[in-house]
């Protein structure tokens, strides 16, 4: 693809685009033709070997969407998609079900291998790439003794690879793709699916619903404290598709989970669209935590091509004393359209949002939170890092509510922006709704540049400018940095940096 | 604001356009300013806007607008006596200027609104509407048909307060005072909004405030709890102007006040202070817009609320930061007492900045009473009933405290005593 190719060189040679994972896996693909009708949906399901209820759940999800209009209230602008030119299903072709990693094609491997994800079980046992300062070493250690990870990979629209099943059932947790957990554990699947984003919830869910072609399951039996880090891998790597995938996780009495994601994608000169559903459900006493690392490709300095992010993401605290943290580090996509929200409902039930948003290029952020409290003595805690440099657009967008009945309903936000350059854009819209008298909300808001002064104090200590910068940024970061597992904090702090790179100058 | 949503109009919205119909030969003002109205009453037939539109989020308009009274010409209102004793008082009494009254002051020219729409002199322009979802624009400047223009020549210092008085009796009223403040003139002027009966009342302010002009503008909302206000505050600030905005609402049943600020001239400083005290089963919304438009301007607000019975209070304040306007400093902070578990309150304190070397800053606090403050004055002898009410009263107090002008404190300090008397 000479076309491509020159524009990655070009890219090049202005040294603005940092983007490491563009590279794309020539694997044969098995793919949908492209366009979306019921005739798909059935070919999806086919090809998932799905019962019949699911394919009934799909149409009627189809149908549904069929009825709505594309949302247009977030600050973001774009092109109008063409919802007909996407392929909807693309599975790379050696994967009818692998039982071993032996059997997955080493191509795919090697993509994995190239994207630093742990997939062979030894090299987790290694650790975390071994980070050079000594001040992590004793983080380290925690991360030997606990630190082992199992990885859902999913390529394009197929789980190609699980790791560590077997010690995970052990323990009694289910970590599969949720194509695998529609098959083999139906009863939970349709208990749970559906009952946090339900398929009429809003545009780009219901379009999920209609559509979605893997994702990952997760439960976790009463009591249970999961023994290992599950992960997700995301990757788009077929050109023209789109990625919609689904995932559940279901967190039984007093169980805990923690959960991360990574997302990347090659460099196109056409935008991708990406549109998946996340659904936590936490019983009384549980825990979910979810960590994700979202780095798709986010176009290029000129803003052509990169990902168009539009993911719904819910977590319902059903059960009382129950907690969903969510944690994201969000450095990559055109367009980000995106609020993991928690759903209070359960007595003393807490919610969790830590967001950094990083902004570069021609990059457009709408992300931000919802906490609803439903329940009594709910609290929850939002605290959200805006970065925008280059031409950006970074927007917080968040909504707090109390409702009647939620009585002794705690909340405190606080979202800074942070302004590096005169040519993006930093934008706060909390909604903040009160209507029970023992609600205590506090929010509070910032926007503001690096000091001049800051960066004399670390440049006059002989760091040049960019890594002053960085520096300053992921100080800036820092509270959030901190509720990131391990792994992820390390590979987190690298992004924002090479996220960051040509922002200045 | 969208004519496809729109599918069938409510009685309040056929009643506004028969008003319209009935109304117009009446109306001052030809030509451009006819245009104007056209318009105007063609963005209300498209409907009025409901939460989706975003401004209107909290304010369901099209939903909460229940009925639009008659036009009442036999309803009479009487001048009242001014907040500040010896200010020069210009009153608009049931919607028409009362020009007998009228006091002459140095430097300061008066024309009734309704004589200079119709000589032809006042500039249609400032009937143009904000936007698309200006629906309070939109109902005062296809219905207004009276007010106040008044010029403030520059360097003039009043050494007396004007106070504006529109006072209603029931019915509809649409009312407008465009103000004209000269260079480096310094004034007070209370715009005072009053009255009885069921009435549903537009007003609309609008200033142009000239270099190194100083302005201390006091809005003091005082409806009956049967009237629907609907009103909006613009102004625009020239070089090193300083203007003061203090907005008070103890009263109506549906209040819309909106202040549209544009911080247009270098050092321009713009402040905002607001007390609003709900009670009953009312509905009150303050927005505001502010725009950072050049360098070196500055802004703070602070708006609080205390919440009593089935009332509803919303707050929404948006600062918008331009590309050129470095250096811009502003802060915003919203608190609200919610006192009662039937009240509501919902507040959106937007940040939209495009410049990158700014302080920019907002806060947002909603809670009850202070425990702990509570215990203290209760361990000291202090009644619960008492105890609460100081509380309450010091947390207005502090922001009407920061008028230096004590008259006026101890004057807005009585009416706060008299909101408590009755509602605490």
């Amino acid at each position: 693809m000479p076309a491509v190719q020159e524009t990655i060189d070009q890219v090049r040679k202005i040294d603005v685009d940092q983007y490491k994972y563009g590279f794309e896996t020539e694997i044969e693909m098995d793919k949908a033709p492209k366009g979306l009708n019921e005739d798909i949906i059935r070919l999806i399901s086919a090809k998932k070997d799905e019962p019949e209820w699911m394919l009934e759940w799909r149409l009627g999800a189809f149908r549904r969407w069929m009825t709505l209009e594309e949302p247009k209230w977030a600050r973001v602008q774009y092109p109008e998609i063409d919802f007909q030119d996407i392929h909807y299903y693309a599975a790379p072709k050696s994967t009818p079900g692998p039982t071993s990693l032996d059997e997955v094609d080493p191509e795919l491997l090697r993509t994995y291998e190239k994207l630093g994800i742990p997939l062979r079980e030894q090299e987790i046992l290694a650790g975390v790439q071994k980070p050079a300062a000594s001040e992590l070493e004793e983080a380290n250690d925690n991360v030997y003794k606990s630190g082992r990870v199992a990885v859902d990979a999913v390529f394009d629209s197929v789980s190609v690879v699980t790791t560590f099943k077997k010690e995970l059932a052990q323990a009694g947790v289910i970590f599969c793709s949720i194509s695998e957990a529609i098959r083999e554990h139906p009863e939970l699947v349709k208990k749970y699916l559906g009952s946090v984003v339900p398929t009429t919830d809003n545009y780009y869910a219901t379009l999920n619903s209609a559509v979605f072609t893997d994702g990952s399951f997760v439960f976790v039996p009463k009591g249970v404290r999961c023994p290992m880090e599950l992960s997700t891998y995301f990757r788009i790597n077929e050109k023209g598709t789109g990625q919609f995938e689904r995932t559940l996780i279901i967190a039984e009495e007093g169980s805990y989970v923690s959960y991360l994601e990574g997302c990347t994608a090659p460099q196109r000169d056409e935008n991708q669209l990406h549109a998946a559903v996340v659904e936590l459900i936490a019983l009384d006493d549980a825990e979910i935590k979810y960590s994700t690392v979202q780095n798709w490709y986010p176009g290029d300095a000129e803003g052509k091509g990169g990902i168009y992010n539009f993911v719904t993401k819910r977590g319902d605290c059903r059960g009382d004393r129950s907690k969903i943290s969510w944690t994201q580090v969000e450095t990559g996509s055109a367009i980000t359209w995106k609020y993991p929200s928690c759903i209070l409902r359960g007595d003393d039930s807490q919610g969790e949002f830590y967001s950094i948003a990083v902004s570069n290029g021609y990059q457009q952020i709408d992300s931000g939170t919802k906490m609803i409290h439903l329940g009594k003595n709910t609290t929850s805690r939002v605290i959200s890092k805006g970065i925008a440099a280059g031409f950006s657009q970074n927007t917080y967008r968040g909504q707090i509510s109390a409702h009647r009945k939620a009585t002794n309903a705690r909340n405190f936000t606080n979202c800074d922006s942070l302004l590096i350059g005169d040519q993006c854009g930093a934008h706060t819209v909390p909604y903040i709704e009160a209507k029970n008298s023992t609600a205590q909300f506090e929010h509070e808001a910032t926007t503001s540049k690096i000091s001049e002064d800051q960066k004399f104090y670390v440049m006059q200590r002989g760091i040049p400018e960019e890594e002053a910068i960085a520096l300053i940024v992921n100080g800036f970061v820092k509270d959030v940095i901190q509720e990131l597992p391990m792994e992820f904090a390390v590979e987190a702090q690298k992004l924002i940096g090479i996220s960051l790179e040509g922002s200045v100058g | 604001m969208n004519m496809h949503a729109i599918p069938q109009r409510t009685s309040a919205e056929t009643a506004l356009i028969d008003a319209f119909g009935e109304r117009l030969s009446l109306l001052p003002g030809d030509g451009e300013i006819m245009v104007r109205r056209d318009e105007a009453i063609e963005r209300l037939k498209a409907g009025l806007p409901t939460k989706r539109v975003e401004s209107w989020h909290y304010t369901d308009l099209r939903r909460l607008l229940t009925a639009v009274p008659q036009y009442d010409g036999s309803a009479k209102a009487e001048v009242l006596s001014p907040i500040l004793e010896g200010s020069a008082v210009l009153p608009v009494l049931n919607g028409v200027a009362a020009t007998n009254k009228l006091p002459t002051l140095d430097g300061v020219t008066i024309q009734p609104l309704a004589e200079k729409l119709a000589d032809g002199s006042f500039a249609a322009a400032a009937l143009d509407l904000y936007g698309n979802d200006d629906a309070v624009g939109a109902l005062n400047t296809a219905f207004v048909a009276d007010g106040y223009f008044v010029d403030i020549a520059a360097g003039t210092e009043l050494a007396t307060p004007l106070e504006l008085q529109n006072v209603q009796a029931g019915g509809q009223t649409h009312v407008r005072f465009p103000v004209r403040i000269g260079k480096g003139a310094r004034v007070t002027v209370l715009e005072r909004q009053a009255g009885e009966g069921t009435a549903l009342a537009s007003s609309v302010s609008q200033l142009l405030v000239g270099d190194d002009a100083e302005v201390l503008w006091l809005i003091e909302q005082e409806q009956a709890d049967t009237a629907t206000h609907l009103a909006q505050f613009k102004a625009s600030l020239g070089k090193n102007a300083k203007l003061t905005l203090f907005v008070m609402n103890t009263g109506g049943k549906l209040v819309r006040q909106e202040i549209i600020v544009d911080a247009a001239g270098e050092g321009s400083v713009f402040t905002l202070r607001g007390v609003n005290l709900l009670a009953g089963d009312t509905h009150t919304d303050v927005t505001m817009v502010l725009d950072h438009s050049v360098p070196h301007t500055t802004s703070t607000e602070v708006v609080r609320y205390v919440i009593t019975d089935k009332a509803q209070g919303v707050f929404q304040g948006r600062i918008n930061v331009a590309q050129k306007a470095q250096k811009t400093d502003a802060k915003m902070a919203c608190n609200t007492l919610l006192l009662s578990d039937d009240g509501e309150f919902s507040v959106k304190p937007e940040l939209e900045i495009f410049a990158d070397d700014v302080q920019c800053g907002h806060g947002a606090t909603v809670t009850e009473i202070n425990h702990d403050h509570l215990f203290y004055l209760m361990a000291r002898g202090v009644d619960e009933k008492t105890a609460r009410g100081l509380l309450v009263k010091a947390f207005v107090a502090e922001v009407i405290e920061e008028l230096e002008d004590e008259a006026l404190v101890d004057a807005l300090e009585a009416r706060i005593e008299t909101w408590f008397a009755t509602h605490g």
